[in-house]
């Protein structure tokens, strides 16, 4: 027994997580240990995946015992591990945030009873869908995945939320039936769903059959992950969900989609006869979506907008499809999970601390919490493409396999990326002039919060007394802690992972890059579950 | 070097806790630092002189270099080397850098705030210069390039409440990284063609590289935007006079000394090799003139002492990068030459406006007055800077001047462009002697009318700063030979039979000498007609500004983005969802028809008559919920759709199927109903005809090509699918005879596993809508319940209406004084009772129940399974909530449905998981044959305990949808009449006033 044969446990632990917290859903303080414990164990195991996945190569592990293609496989390679170690490390994060929240709150009881099943479920199905081998069901672990961001959105059940989560669940019902159609299709055309089998089985298909199969895959990946442009329901459902949850659907749900993009376009549908066009939708998602971020003045909004653009990168790797262009696309998606999150995060202390996400109203954030300003500025700059930080590395990256090609349309995608780059610059630039660097006396319609701790100069870690005429959102809780540190602790963590990611850059590279040669390769993911001399 | 480049950053990181402890004082730790590293670099500085500035690393006689590898992938190294020009840069950067932080224990005040960020930021711009300069990796220097951007983003913000410092830092961040960026794909397009990135070893394979071509061409035309917009050269100059809103010992280090240096570094280091490429002159000559001319005329206008340096500073950086673009050993050496002599005069005028301004709060050059009679040493620290500035001999500015004009006077020989050239360079000088004459005039002289303005006297310690660059300039001026020794290293790397010219300070006679004389005649001239000519300057209509440029550039993009986002994110679902199913139309279309696609050559349009009559009926159901204006119509025809589907799976054979999907649309109709007791009735008005129209294709045209596609899929297929081996393997391996079940509890158990879950997510998601404040999970017993209380209608109704003599008469039937058939039958009010309902609910419960396990256990081998088997359990509660009330269903569920819920998840996820623990798979089901009394000989395969915890769960499901859809609501509406007993919870749910009672 190898350490990848422990992948069900990625999926089976949280589920039975969500099991025990099912029953013990009066009891808060008994779930939250229950769903913190689960997710740690969950990470050391994949973490344990991770380190021996080089090692060990691509390896399938046949649930059941049912062979394939009959059965159900789950595929360990190297970017699956990496995606499931990123994105089981921040959805810990975000859990242990969510449950600060929670304690500091005093929220006891409430709607967040069914936060951790609900939680727990959501990450089993974002690891299912990392771990599949089989067409159908990846169908499932969207199900898995979005059912649970359904319950999230909506949590508390607010006249806004109920308004985002018909846009978004509609969406999202809709993509689901389009890769259902999909996959009705192809099992159609070939007569399996398992992945591997089909990678060996599509080739012998009608090309034209082939393309139009292809296309409609894309099409229902292209929905959740949010490609222009069928991106126009991520900013107008996204924002409105509690902080953590938005953070935890803008780091992993939208790179689910990607990943689901990466397979199709390596394993099912290798070679190039689509580039061009991906080339285009990465150009228009880059540009649209910045331009997007840039009409914003509500934080959360905005950071919805450059997660749109910035999924743009990741395809832009993908449609260049070379071993150095989709290890950089394989590398940012890890960098963009850890920095988006952390962002959005970041805006929910920003909203505590200053009472609104809207930077109209906010103002000297950074003088009345420095912590908070280092919190949001690192990340920022980030994503920003700032080098150091993993960000620049990955359009280093990008740039270098676009000016490698060097086609016309190479080098247009190189200056869009670029120029998506400085905007994304200015815009947080921006933020960091209004809500930080400003006084709050200078802002359109400080908030209260914003201006009566500035009398009496509170900092990190205090807590103050929120009387009722401060504001409504507190009031009747006193005290509140602004910053608790079990908020401000998941954040930094997770703003020090996304520095480690520029640290550990160099093997993080050989892994992206290594993990990009088997894809391209397929001849190692193909053997691995249908055997040696499978892939003819 | 690294150790140096660490310590520095390191320090950087703890200075705010030095100034938490420390005060102001603590800026004299952080300038050891520099002072250190300046120390190590003069150790170093013989060793790196003498070495041959060509050879590569490692080689004998090489500058001493250091490489780590850090990522492969990208060919990205940690690599340095300390050749002779980054030795210049070093001087500058470190000696100036320790001044300067050593400037600031005094400027600032203990009480200033964020000292302690600002210290840390300076400090860490020194490290990141110090990095730029040594980094021998195109993509290392860039980092450090934009690290440099960005503390002085940071540092020019530090006067965060004023409008023009954010604004200005913001408009420096946005200029210079624009540059940046493009001078990144340059640096990479340059890096990807040499197949290096390493910086030494791509200028000794310059000759070649060069010599490619276009793209060479155009990468190096990129760097150079890098270098034009961090130097602030025309068209980008003036972010830097807005910069001017930082400290001024930021201005002092960054603005004058070392960041906009970094674009003249950025063109020497590229000019040994690429100063013969197609864009390089003609950048290099006509920016650089422009921006010297430019800033000159501009900074005889200013009344801002520091404005005055700003605008020389941006006319300063054209004349530099004019003489390091030259190219050849003559303009490198007077290029550095004269970069050192900026560094030293500009910085220590800059360090002096600070003084100024810290003594007599202004700047203004017409309020100021006799400050030279108050205090004389700075009177004449500022007056030799300004002399070196003006090129006055015997100071250092005047020594570089001269080799500037010997070079540029060797070119003119070449044509007219070189006789161009060096017009311009005199006109420039000549500008600039007359602004720095006005300049000592302005800060120092005693004008008239004017009260003298109020001086305190300055600390020696704050004076000592300027003071040593001034010396520096002086010294520097008499006895050029050090800087001489310093520069000719570098020189030697350009390729020329030339013997290279020397810093001296007396050339000899000859056009030069002539020229300085001429510069400082005719700029003395310039200052005194000052009046007339600031008057000719007013006179001349004002030039579009390029920062207004930049600023509508900046407004331009903010209406497009703002027209951008009003046209896609129309907040309006139909338009998304019109978007995403057009895409995914037009796409597969599109591929049909360009590629084209196979389709059947014959095909049939029904195996039976009886296959069109259902589909004729879904049609029509689907045509009717479209037509329909009330939602429970709606809703009820789309339930025909699902009925006709089942039956479609009848027809085909798949009993299992048509079996679930019954009971499936059966339960969702249910759910419905209880749900659309609390909305309104009729639906909302419909899209105006226009957008009908419009759907109404697009939906047809959905559907068609996805049957057109389904045709063309089949008709490709070229194998066999796996389903034909799945009987056989069920009954084999799985053991059991139904292949469906055994499909869905043991071969692709892990799919079901799945979407059990999801069952019980979406249980959850809906009674969270409903019990907003949470689950409630505890059972209300019926016992304390009042007779005939539940649901009491007589009050709201007119009892004389007809509706009310039809309730009186079904209350009179309906009184029974006990429950004879259903346990809480009694607690629901008379007229709501049913009789006969009760009977029947009676009757079949515990048959449905008993019908339910059943197909439970006969699953594995029969049509039914958990699934089917928890729904039909499922559907005789919703009987019995029917038939007795919300009393009722509590009495016949003994367990909560969380419970129940996280129970039958938990069965699954432990059958999943034991197997591991018995060295199996995940999932793996065994067949266990035993004898046990009664049943015989038994054979039990473990994936029914799988199926067990799908039961469950489903029950559980059922039960969750008619606590909140139906008991809750029931609840909520009793509440909300007569009595109002909970507002807070009613926001979501609007009373319920119509709709059907159940």
């Amino acid at each position: 027994m190898i350490a990848a044969d422990l992948a069900p446990l990625a999926v089976v632990l949280p589920f039975l997580g969500a099991a025990v917290t099912f029953l013990l859903i009066r009891h808060s303080r008994a779930q939250r240990a229950v769903s913190i414990t689960t997710l740690s164990v969950t990470l050391l195991i994949e973490v344990v995946m991770l380190l021996a996945a080089p090692a060990a190569g691509t390896h399938a592990v046949k649930l059941g015992g049912w062979e394939p293609p009959f059965g159900i496989v789950l595929v360990v390679d190297q970017f699956s591990a990496l995606m499931l170690v990123v994105s089981s490390a921040v959805s810990l994060s975000v859990l242990i945030y969510a449950a600060g929240q929670g304690m500091a709150d005093g929220d006891e009881d409430g709607p967040v009873s069914i936060f951790h099943p609900t939680y727990l479920i959501l990450v089993a199905g974002v690891s299912n869908a990392f771990l599949t081998g089989d067409l159908f069901n990846l169908y499932v672990g969207f199900e898995i995945l979005l059912t649970a961001s359904y319950v999230l959105m909506t949590l508390g059940g607010t006249a806004p939320r109920i308004r985002a989560g018909v846009t978004y669940v509609v969406v999202s019902v809709v993509s689901s039936m389009l890769f259902l159609i999909a996959i009705a299709m192809i099992y159609g055309a070939t007569g399996t769903v398992n992945m591997a089998d089909l990678a060996v089985k599509l080739e012998d298909v009608d090309p034209a059959t082939q393309m139009v199969l292809h296309l409609m895959l894309l099409v229902a990946f292209g929905i959740k992950a949010a490609v222009f442009p069928l991106s126009f329901w991520l900013p107008d459902s996204y924002p409105t969900a509690p902080a953590p949850v938005t953070a935890v659907f803008a780091g992993l749900l939208t790179k689910v989609g990607v990943y689901a993009m990466v397979r199709v376009e390596t394993l099912l549908f290798p070679g190039d006869r689509i580039n061009s066009l991906l080339m285009v939708v990465a150009l228009l998602t880059m540009v649209v979506g910045i331009l997007g971020a840039l009409a914003q003045s509500e934080i959360k909004r905005l950071l919805s907008f450059t997660l749109v653009s910035h999924i743009g990168y990741m395809v832009f790797g993908l449609a260049i499809s070379t071993r150095i262009g989709l290890g950089a696309a394989v590398y940012y998606v890890a960098h963009h999970i850890t920095v988006q999150t952390s962002l959005f995060l970041v805006t929910g202390l920003i909203e505590r601390r200053g009472g609104t996400a809207n930077m109209d109203r906010l103002g000297g954030l950074a003088r009345l919490s420095p912590l908070l300003g280092v919190l949001f500025f690192l990340p920022a700059m980030n994503l920003a493409g700032i080098p150091p930080f993993s960000g620049f590395l990955g359009k280093l990256g990008l740039i270098q396999a676009g000016v490698d090609l060097g086609t016309p349309l190479a080098y247009l995608l190189v200056a869009g990326g670029v120029a998506t780059s400085l905007l994304t610059l200015l815009v947080m630039a921006r933020v960091w002039n209004r809500a930080f660097w400003r006084s709050p006396a200078d802002a359109d319609d400080p908030d209260p919060i914003l201006l009566a701790s500035k009398a009496d100069g509170t900092s990190i870690g205090t807590s103050r007394h929120v009387t009722g005429e401060d504001t409504g959102k507190f009031a009747g809780k006193d005290p509140v802690t602004l910053l608790p540190r079990t908020m401000t602790g998941p954040t930094i963590g997770l703003v020090v992972l996304g520095l480690a990611l520029t640290v550990l850059a160099g093997p993080l590279f050989a892994l992206s890059d290594d993990a990009a040669q088997e894809m391209l390769d397929r001849t190692p993911y193909i053997e691995a579950v249908l055997g040696p001399g499978a892939d003819r | 070097m690294l150790t140096v480049l660490i310590a520095m950053f390191a320090l950087a990181l703890v200075a705010p806790v030095l100034f938490s402890r420390l005060g102001r004082s603590a800026f004299f730790v952080l300038a050891a630092a520099p002072a250190a590293a300046f120390v190590w670099l003069l150790v170093e500085l013989p060793g790196v002189l003498a070495a041959d500035q060509a050879a590569p690393n490692g080689a004998p006689g090489a500058p001493p270099s250091l490489v780590i590898p850090w990522i492969p992938s990208l060919q990205l190294e940690l690599a340095f080397r300390l050749d002779a020009l980054a030795a210049v840069l070093c001087i500058l950067i470190l000696g100036v850098g320790a001044l300067v932080l050593f400037y600031c224990a005094r400027y600032f005040k203990n009480d200033d705030p964020d000292v302690g960020a600002f210290g840390a930021q300076l400090l860490a711009f020194a490290a990141a210069m110090f990095g730029l300069v040594l980094a021998d990796d195109l993509i290392l220097m860039f980092i450090f390039w934009e690290l440099t951007t960005i503390l002085s983003y940071l540092l020019i913000g530090y006067s965060r409440h004023r409008l023009s410092a954010r604004r200005s830092a913001l408009q420096a961040l946005i200029i210079t990284t624009f540059g940046g960026l493009a001078m990144l794909v340059g640096l990479v397009m340059l890096g990807q063609e040499a197949g290096t990135y390493r910086l030494s070893e791509i200028l000794a394979d310059a000759d070649a590289l060069a010599a490619r071509g276009t793209l060479v061409d155009v990468a190096i035309a990129l760097v150079l935007v890098g270098a034009v917009t961090k130097s602030a050269l025309v068209p980008f100059h003036f972010w830097l006079p807005a910069a001017m809103a930082a400290p001024t010992p930021v201005s002092a280090y960054l603005h004058a000394a070392a960041m906009v240096k970094a674009g003249v570094f950025l063109v020497a280091r590229f000019a040994p090799g690429f100063s013969e490429t197609a864009f390089w002159h003609p950048v290099i000559f006509v920016l650089g003139m422009a921006t010297m001319l430019l800033g000159g005329w501009r900074a005889l206008r200013q009344f801002d002492l520091k404005l005055v340096l700003a605008y020389g500073t941006v006319s300063q950086l054209g004349f530099l990068t004019m003489v390091v673009g030259l190219g050849g050993r003559d303009g490198a050496v007077a290029g550095l030459g004269l970069l050192l002599a900026h560094g030293f005069f500009k910085a220590t005028l800059f360090l002096v406006v600070g003084i100024i301004d810290h003594q007599a709060g202004t700047r203004d050059l017409r309020v100021l007055s006799g400050v030279g009679a108050t205090s004389p040493v700075l009177f004449a620290v500022a007056l030799v800077a300004a002399g070196s500035m003006g090129g006055v001999p015997p100071l250092l500015g005047f020594v570089a001047k001269e080799s500037v004009f010997e070079a540029f006077a060797h070119r003119a020989e070449d044509g007219a462009a070189g006789t161009l050239l060096l017009g311009g360079i005199v006109v420039g000088s000549v500008l600039t002697f007359a602004y720095s004459a006005r300049f000592v005039w302005g800060a120092f002289a005693l004008k008239h009318g004017g009260p003298r303005t109020a001086f305190p006297r300055v600390r020696t310690s704050f004076l000592l700063a300027p003071a040593v660059l001034a010396v520096a300039s002086v010294v520097f001026g008499v006895w050029p030979g050090p800087l001489d020794a310093l520069v000719q290293p570098y020189a030697a790397l350009f390729a020329s039979d030339d013997a290279a010219p020397h810093l001296a300070l007396w050339h000899g006679f000859g056009l030069p000498l002539l020229l300085s004389g001429v510069t400082l005649a005719a700029g003395g001239a310039l200052y005194l007609l000052r009046r007339p000519f600031e008057q000719f300057q007013e006179r001349l209509p004002s030039m579009r500004e390029a920062e207004v440029v930049y600023r509508s550039v900046i407004g331009v993009l903010d209406d497009v983005a703002v027209w951008i986002t009003g046209r896609t994110q129309r907040g309006s679902l139909a338009f998304y969802l019109f978007v995403i199913l057009a895409t995914a139309v037009v796409t597969p279309l599109t591929a049909l028809i360009i590629f084209d696609a196979p389709l059947p050559t014959s095909f049939r349009i029904a195996q039976s008559p009886a296959q069109v009559v259902v589909v004729g009926a879904i049609i029509v159901g689907i045509i009717a919920a479209l037509r329909s204006n009330k939602r429970f119509m709606a809703v009820l025809m789309v339930g025909i759709t699902g009925y006709g589907m089942a039956a479609v799976f009848a027809l085909h054979g798949a009993p299992d199927l048509a079996l679930t999907q019954m009971l499936v649309e059966t339960i969702v109709l249910v759910a419905f109903v209880l749900a659309l007791r609390s909305l309104p009735a009729r639906l909302w008005n419909r899209a105006e005809s226009r957008h009908r129209l419009l759907r109404a294709v697009l939906g047809i045209a959905f559907g068609g090509i996805m049957a057109v596609i389904a045709m063309s899929a089949m008709a490709s297929r070229n194998a066999a699918p796996i389903s034909l081996a799945y009987p056989q393997m069920a009954y084999d391996d799985g053991g059991g005879a139904n292949a469906v079940n055994v499909l869905l509890v043991d071969i692709r158990a892990w799919d079901t596993f799945g979407e059990i879950t999801v069952l019980a997510l979406a249980a959850t998601g809906i009674a969270s809508l409903i019990f907003i404040r949470g689950r409630s999970d505890h059972r209300r017993r019926a016992d304390g319940v009042e007779d005939g209380s539940v649901d009491r209608g007589q009050e709201l109704l007119d009892a004389r209406g007809r509706s009310g003599a039809a309730l009186a008469l079904a209350a009179r039937f309906a009184d029974v004084p006990r429950d004879p058939w259903l346990v809480a039958g009694r607690t629901l009010a008379p007229e709501r009772r049913s009789i006969v309902f009760e009977v029947v609910t009676r009757l079949i419960f515990h048959t449905m129940i008993v019908l339910s396990i059943y197909l439970l256990v006969a699953g594995h081998n029969l049509p039914g399974g958990g699934f089917a088997g928890g729904l039909t359990a499922g559907i005789a509660l919703a009987i019995r909530y029917l038939a007795g009330g919300r009393f009722e269903l509590a009495e016949a569920s003994p367990v909560s449905a969380g419970a129940l819920l996280g129970a039958g998840l938990a069965i699954v996820s432990l059958t999943a998981a034991a197997p591991l623990l018995l060295g199996g798979a995940v999932l793996e089901s065994y067949i266990l044959e035993f004898w046990l009394p009664v049943f015989g000989d038994v054979k039990f395969v473990t994936s029914t305990i799988f199926d067990i915890g799908v039961y469950i769960i489903v029950v559980g499901l059922v039960l969750d949808v008619l606590r909140s859809l139906g008991s809750e609501i029931d609840e909520r509406s009793e509440a909300d009449d007569p009595v109002e007993e909970d507002a807070g919870a009613d926001a979501l749910v609007p009373p319920a006033t119509e709709g059907v009672r159940p």
